[in-house]
């Protein structure tokens, strides 16, 4: 089991320093314009929208929150998509599962070393982006009056990983029980972009605030709160809870069918 | 404790409503090389799936080892090599690495020096990325992964698929080795020279259903039989017209016939016009094969 999770990392060092220097870039723009651009984005602080949508953009807090601490894990969703689906499905639609179910592994420590290995590449990137963006906080802190520390910086990234191991778990059930990879990773886009928009149009549409329990996305917090209060440790369990409650189910789903390509749960189900 | 390697009694498989395999009873006996033979659509597949626990039996049992597939599938794998039909192999994985990482996954230590031998002799170069190998050279890959633990069952979906004459038959050379070491090789194959040459028994499946199982020199035996005659004055069309004998042609003073039964009477009926020669070539698995399917589908040619 430890060589399969061993080939299935090294598979994805690639990814791992692709992402990791990608999102830290991206951070990295935003943190270094921000002594440059603060007065501007201060401004645009008082636009309605803005404010409706919880985008706080008249501190540096606000404004790294809104931008970085955000858009990592929302980028990085489309890495999850991408490969959460291909881990069971993708490796199904294409053959290449067959001769590692010919191995003699049970079906749980295939599903579970994919797990672990998503949960792995996920928090490498993250930590990577975490502390590039970290290193720019503190070169900027020259010329800028900022509170935010280094350590609040890479936790607020990092603290983007139980929402990410929520979908991606989401992406392996899918993986496991919708018939062909095609079909989960659409339904999880659906998924994932339906979150995000739910937890913000109930930002600014009252009438909607029932949706918001329901978005993944109103339990990861990128306000100045996060800064300013820490992680909240509720929300960490309910999203990591979600992650493996989707984890039993794709355990589950995969454990107890055939392995075939297109079809369908009840085609798949040997009884 | 089971004396057959393979044994699947009642075995059926659906997939949703589609027929996979029905009332599928088969057993393989320890150190035979058994051949599976069937058109595309069959069963074959479907049948080494299920030993593989790769699909599960929609009713009936499947063991091997005396181990059923279904719940003893991690003990069964650590014994058995496994070639699928449709290989697929991880493209940006260089040959030797994806070897390296299967034989880390089997319980039984891999003899390096044999996976080397393996290299050689079926002309592999493992230091290429899978997706610069050819389907032949892929093919070989998987015939490695199967062969290099010397594992005790070998299940070989189609194992000389895509690859030269050559190389069919260093392949065929493994099975025959790996039958002398009292292992036992379960495979099917189109190529049906082939299965004749190494196999001790095979088992024809049609339309999902297990139809024949027989020894190979029995089956060949005790199907028709070919008869040439070289006659001296050709005698009437219809002479050889009766039970148990067919006539496929005539050519110069050679009179070709097929039968089961009534031979006597075929030297009674062609002794008057003078034979001058005769000759029986053998009837091939591949005619006999032919003539099972023949008779599925139109009621025989030898009845």
């Amino acid at each position: 089991m430890l060589d399969l999770l061993r080939h299935e990392l090294q598979s994805r060092i690639g990814a791992i320093i692709g992402w990791g220097i990608g999102l830290f870039a991206f951070g990295a723009m935003y943190i270094s314009i921000f002594p440059e651009a603060g007065e501007q984005m201060a401004e645009l602080a008082d636009l309605s929208i803005y404010q409706a949508m919880g985008i706080e953009l008249g501190s540096f807090e606000g404004f790294i929150g809104s931008t970085v601490v955000l858009f990592i894990p929302i980028i990085l969703g489309i890495y999850i998509i991408i490969t959460s689906t291909q881990t069971l499905a993708g490796e199904e639609d294409d053959g290449t599962l067959e001769l590692v179910l010919a191995m003699p592994l049970h079906r749980w420590q295939i599903v579970s070393v994919k797990a672990i290995a998503l949960g792995v590449t996920s928090f490498l990137i993250l930590v990577i982006a975490g502390l590039g963006n970290g290193l720019v906080l503190n070169a900027i802190k020259a010329s800028v009056e900022v509170d935010v520390t280094f350590l609040q910086l890479f936790t607020a990234v990092v603290n983007g990983w139980p929402i990410i191991m929520a979908f991606a778990m989401m992406g392996l059930f899918f993986s496991a029980y919708l018939p062909s990879r095609r079909i989960a990773s659409l339904t999880l886009t659906v998924l994932f972009i339906g979150s995000y928009l739910a937890e913000n149009v109930a930002g600014y549409v009252s009438s909607l605030d029932n949706l918001k329990p329901f978005s993944l996305f109103t339990y990861f917090d990128s306000s100045t709160g996060v800064f300013q209060n820490g992680v909240s440790s509720e929300d960490v369990f309910l999203l990591l809870g979600v992650a493996l409650a989707f984890f039993v189910l794709a355990l589950l789903s995969f454990n107890r069918r055939n392995v075939t390509v297109g079809a369908w749960p009840w085609q798949r189900s040997p009884g | 404790m089971s004396d057959h390697v393979i044994q699947t009694e009642s075995l059926t498989v659906y997939y949703g409503k589609h027929r996979g395999i029905i009332d599928v009873g088969l057993s393989v006996r320890p150190g035979e090389v058994f051949g599976f033979l069937g058109p595309n659509g069959a069963g074959k597949t479907t049948t080494q799936r299920v030993l593989m626990d790769i699909i599960r039996p929609t009713s009936g049992s499947a063991s091997i080892f005396g181990l059923d597939c279904r719940k003893d599938g991690v003990a069964i794998r650590k014994r058995v090599g496994y070639l699928p039909g449709e290989l697929s192999l991880y493209p940006n994985m260089r040959g030797r690495n994806f070897l390296k990482m299967l034989a880390s996954l089997q319980e039984k230590k891999v003899d390096q020096s044999y996976r080397r031998e393996l290299y050689e002799r079926l002309d592999l170069d493992p230091t290429r990325k899978m997706k610069e190998y050819s389907a032949g050279n892929k093919q070989k890959i998987g015939i490695v992964a199967a062969f290099m633990g010397k594992p005790d069952l070998l299940i070989l979906d189609e194992p000389t698929s895509g690859l030269d004459p050559l190389v069919q038959q260093t392949v065929m050379e493994l099975v025959r080795e790996a039958k002398a070491e009292g292992r036992t090789v379960f495979f099917s194959s189109h190529i049906l020279p082939e299965v004749q040459a190494v196999c001790d028994r095979v088992g024809i499946i049609r339309k999902g259903q297990l139809i024949k199982v027989e020894r190979v020199d029995t089956l060949t035996r005790q199907q028709f039989k070919r008869l040439h005659l070289t006659m001296r004055a050709m005698p009437p069309a219809d002479i050889f017209a009766f039970q148990g004998v067919t006539e496929t042609g005539r050519e110069d003073n050679v009179i070709q016939l097929e039968y089961t039964t009534g031979l006597p009477e075929v030297m009674v009926r062609a002794a008057p016009f003078g034979i001058e020669d005769i000759d029986t070539p053998p009837v091939t698995l591949e005619e006999i094969f032919l003539a099972y399917y023949d008779r599925g589908s139109n009621g025989g040619s030898h009845a």
